[in-house]
């Protein structure tokens, strides 16, 4: 068995390496200095520096990271946060009354397949006529619509696992529907809740295509603007610089997702079965 | 505190009846017991009184308000559930108030009543934990505070002991009794257990399939059940059924032996502490167990065409499996009950 | 009672409004546009042509291969992530018994934004700046092109599949770890060896997560765009266009609002019907 078990580590090892080797390749170009990075693609660091995640996170006439990061930030917290707001009331109606459960349900679960550049497009015309193309604000009600069905599958999951019987009890204590949600069953949701909010955040701020479309300047997200260093095809790509702004832009949900992996594990999963 | 009256309620659950026409008054500060095997519709009973269920057919009344469209909310009713249904994410002085901050009430008028109730059930040293951190007794009567602080019209209780082992269950049952004592509350209590309910009822309401079998004191039911499901349900252990005709001036037992009694009777039912030993009695056995309790021996006994009876003798007889015995009553004690199984 | 019903209307509100606002309205005026003629100069004043844009559409070869690249490209990654996935799974999962931490390593790549994970896979393989070429190079004296025309393809899938496999490993890590250990247990004391109590146990057991995993991958690998447009746009030739990144470029690129919206509309049929069509089967199926 022990050679099993050493095989077993040897295939853990290379998949790890293999998939996170873009990750990793990233990570050790932005550590050297930028005179080095053309002369020495190798993955060995001759001289180890920061001096490029320095250059990132000072502000300059071509780089403002913190406008991308304030940016990503804020439509991230509305994309996460407003499908939680929408879709908790009817979640419950949903799991105890079987509201929508024929039309709206399907509905909503479904708008996960659907390719997202079908809603991009009109959504376009319409922010420029409203006046939220370029806002934050737009950008986070886009990033809402696409959490909303996994937003919905849990929070209803969530719901339904209550037993119905502290509801009942609830009632009998004269707790009218409002109250009842806001008391009981919002607090016993709570780690449906966070699951969601991680889940949806992480998937916001890594959201490139509406940012691309819906944003020129004053509301780029993270995303867009890292490609921004690569818009010069070929040469002329300040390589260490490029490399430390990606590791900047995948920081946030790396973080939040390694803390949370267990949660969102789960939640991956009962996205795709119960979907 | 006020009566409960129910009017021909009846419930179907997508066509299939539940409750049929059930009709019956609760005394004002009476305990009533519903009892009744798993399946009877006792707990749908206590359900449509506390308006968790809506009734398909019939009226609800409390005190003098009709309350048959009024949600629980409105009703002014108390329940004690069986799993408890405690607020996980509450401290218990937070579960017993939940009611009276619903209702508005001034903070210091809820401190007030929720010391009184913690007073009352010897929870004080709980008030701040939570429910994970208690004991199923201590749940309990946390479950019991939070109904007994609202001060409602009438208790429900759903099978509040089934949940709690043996011991705790004897000492609950008295405390519930004390309960009903010191606050003279109705109390409506459903259980499947007929011992909780002999030893808690001023009256019982007795249901097998949504219907009531009898009703009334536990010595009315034990001393004269109306029926066969009563007579059997009713006493442990049970009460021996032994076939039997009308045979000239009395009745003739299926084993053969007669009777001094008369009635258009189908079955003879005898309670085993009525059953003797008895060389000229009526019915010839033969002991199939012997169960010594040390103040009784319960037998266990095969009467042949009489059927498989069971009796308790005191302590001290001595008899094994395989010993032929004859066993007689007194005939005042047999109920006697037509082919229908209604009392003769 | 009534209230009830009142009660579910206002409840139901927030998310009726909203999918109204942002998408209801949306729905509408794509196919207001998709049937006119409009530039962006003449957004407000579409003007009416009946199916000639769907018409143009059809007849476009660019969004024929479009359609064929993403539907190549859909179900090669989507077979690709699985067979990995299901492989991973099994074969470590009795290491990750002990060792959880070995899923959060193995997650990582899907926690990157797919756009980062493209601009990525452009730093790792490029002929300079890239770490591949460089040892491929110092260990064959040869390195392919990776983004010409013969190989961006295979490029493209491999960097998919390596991103996404992990969510395929996770979907199947847990239908393995959800099989009752009894199960097991009894084929065990059957005297079941190891491959045959995978190939006739537990694989039958995880087919159901397989058919949801397959089919998945194939959607998001259909509607691909960020990662395959930051690492090589539309490819050399238009190769990579995928359906995404055609409506994208009519849109955008070439301001041909009809065609787009034409395109996204056909899009969009393709996907409901595809949508229907799995769920009836999953439905027989189970």
């Amino acid at each position: 068995m022990r050679i099993g078990t050493t095989l077993r580590w040897l295939v853990f090892g290379i998949a790890a390496f293999v998939m996170n080797f873009p990750v990793l390749a990233t990570l050790i170009t932005a550590l050297k200095a930028p005179g080095e990075v053309s002369r020495n693609p190798s993955l060995w660091i001759e001289e180890p520096t920061f001096a490029n995640f320095a250059t990132v996170l000072t502000i300059s006439d071509r780089l403002n990271v913190y406008h991308y990061l304030w940016n990503s930030t804020v439509a991230a917290l509305i994309g996460a946060v407003l499908p939680v707001i929408v879709a908790f009331p009817i979640a419950w109606a949903m799991a105890r009354r079987g509201v929508g459960r024929a039309l709206l349900f399907p509905l909503v679960v479904n708008l996960r397949a659907l390719p997202l550049i079908i809603f991009a497009i009109p959504l376009y015309l319409m922010y420029a006529a409203a006046g939220l193309l370029d806002t934050r604000l737009g950008l986070g009600l886009i990033l809402a619509i696409v959490n909303l069905p996994l937003a919905l599958m849990l929070l209803v999951n969530a719901v339904a696992e209550i037993p119905l019987e502290l509801e009942e009890a609830a009632r009998m204590d004269g707790a009218r529907t409002p109250r009842l949600l806001w008391r009981i069953v919002l607090p016993l949701c709570r780690p449906a809740l966070i699951t969601t909010f991680v889940f949806g955040f992480i998937t916001a701020w890594n959201e490139f295509l509406f940012g691309l479309m819906l944003t020129t300047q004053r509301a780029v997200p993270m995303t867009v603007g890292a490609s921004f260093f690569f818009a010069t095809s070929g040469g002329g790509v300040q390589w260490g610089v490029a490399a430390a702004v990606m590791i900047v832009a995948a920081l946030p949900p790396l973080a939040l997702g390694l803390v949370m992996y267990r949660r969102i594990a789960g939640s991956m999963v009962a996205g795709a079965v119960k979907g | 505190m006020a009566e409960v009256r129910l009017d021909g309620v009846s419930k179907s659950f997508k066509g299939t009846p539940v409750i049929r026409d059930v009709s019956l008054t609760v005394p004002d500060g009476s305990f009533c017991v519903f009892v009744g095997p798993s399946g009877c519709g006792k707990s749908t009973l206590l359900r449509l009184i506390a308006g968790l269920e809506q009734v398909t057919a019939g009226r609800i009344h409390i005190g003098t308000r009709d309350v048959t469209a009024l949600e629980p909310q409105d009703r002014a009713l108390s329940m004690v559930f069986q799993s408890y249904a405690l607020y996980p994410h509450m401290s218990v002085r937070d579960n017993i108030a939940f009611a009276l901050r619903t209702a508005r009430l001034p903070e210091a008028q809820v401190a007030a009543k929720v010391a009184e109730a913690a007073r009352m059930l010897q929870l004080e040293p709980y008030l701040d934990r939570k429910p994970a951190a208690l004991s199923g007794g201590q749940r309990q009567r946390v479950a019991i505070g939070r109904a007994v602080v609202r001060a409602p019209q009438a208790f429900l209780f759903d099978e509040p002991l089934s949940n709690l082992d043996a011991a705790l269950r004897a000492e609950t049952r008295l405390e519930i009794a004390r309960l009903h004592r010191d606050l003279a509350a109705t109390m409506i209590y459903v259980t499947h257990d007929q011992v909780e309910a002999m030893t808690l009822a001023d009256r019982i309401v007795v249901l097998n399939a949504g219907a009531i079998m009898q009703q009334g004191t536990p010595r009315q039911l034990y001393e004269a059940p109306q029926n066969t499901f009563v007579a059997q349900f009713i006493g442990s252990p049970r009460m021996n059924l032994i076939p039997c005709a009308p045979d000239g001036p009395g009745i003739r037992l299926a084993g053969g032996g007669l009777i001094a009694r008369t009635g258009a009777a189908a079955h003879c039912g005898i309670r085993p502490e009525h059953l003797t030993l008895d060389p000229t009695g009526p019915i010839r056995a033969r002991v199939e167990t012997a169960e010594y309790l040390g103040a009784d021996l319960s037998l266990h006994v095969d009467a042949g065409a009489d059927g498989r009876l069971n009796l308790r003798l005191s302590g001290s007889a001595t008899l094994r499996p395989g010993d032929a015995i004859a066993l007689g009553f007194a005939p005042a004690q047999a109920h006697l009950f037509d082919a229908a199984g209604q009392r003769a | 009672m009534n209230s009830p019903r009142r009660e579910n209307a206002v409840l139901a509100a927030p998310l009726v409004l909203f999918l109204l606002a942002l998408l209801g309205f949306p729905v509408m005026l794509s196919v207001v546009y998709g049937l006119s003629e409009t530039t962006f100069q003449t957004l407000t004043r579409p003007r009416f042509v009946g199916l000639d844009n769907f018409a143009r559409v059809l007849g476009d070869d660019g969004f024929w291969q479009a359609a064929w690249f993403s539907l190549r490209f859909g179900v090669i990654t989507a077979v690709l992530q699985c067979a990995l996935g299901l492989f991973l799974a099994v074969y470590l999962a009795p290491l990750i018994r002990r060792h959880g931490w070995m899923v959060a390593v193995l997650i990582i790549p899907m926690i990157v934004a797919p756009a980062m994970m493209g601009l990525m896979y452009r730093l790792v393989l490029h002929e300079f700046a890239g770490p591949v070429p460089h040892y491929l190079y110092a260990w064959f004296n040869y390195s392919p092109p990776f983004l010409n025309a013969a190989n961006v393809f295979t490029t493209v899938v491999v960097a998919e599949v390596l991103q996404w496999t992990p969510f395929a490993f996770l979907l199947f890590l847990t239908a393995y770890q959800a099989i009752p250990q009894e199960v097991r247990e009894a084929a065990a004391v059957d005297g079941t060896r190891p491959w045959r109590m995978f190939w006739r146990i537990e694989l039958p057991l995880m087919l159901p997560t397989a058919f949801v995993a397959l089919f998945i991958r194939f959607i998001d690998g259909f509607r691909v765009f960020d990662n395959i447009y930051t690492l090589v746009g539309a490819g050399p030739g238009g190769v990579t266009t995928s359906m995404s990144i055609y409506i994208y470029e009519a849109f955008l690129r070439q301001g041909d609002i009809g065609r787009a919206m034409a395109a996204a509309i056909l899009l969009f049929g393709a996907a409901f019907t595809l949508l229907t069509l799995a769920q009836r089967l999953m439905r027989r199926a189970a």
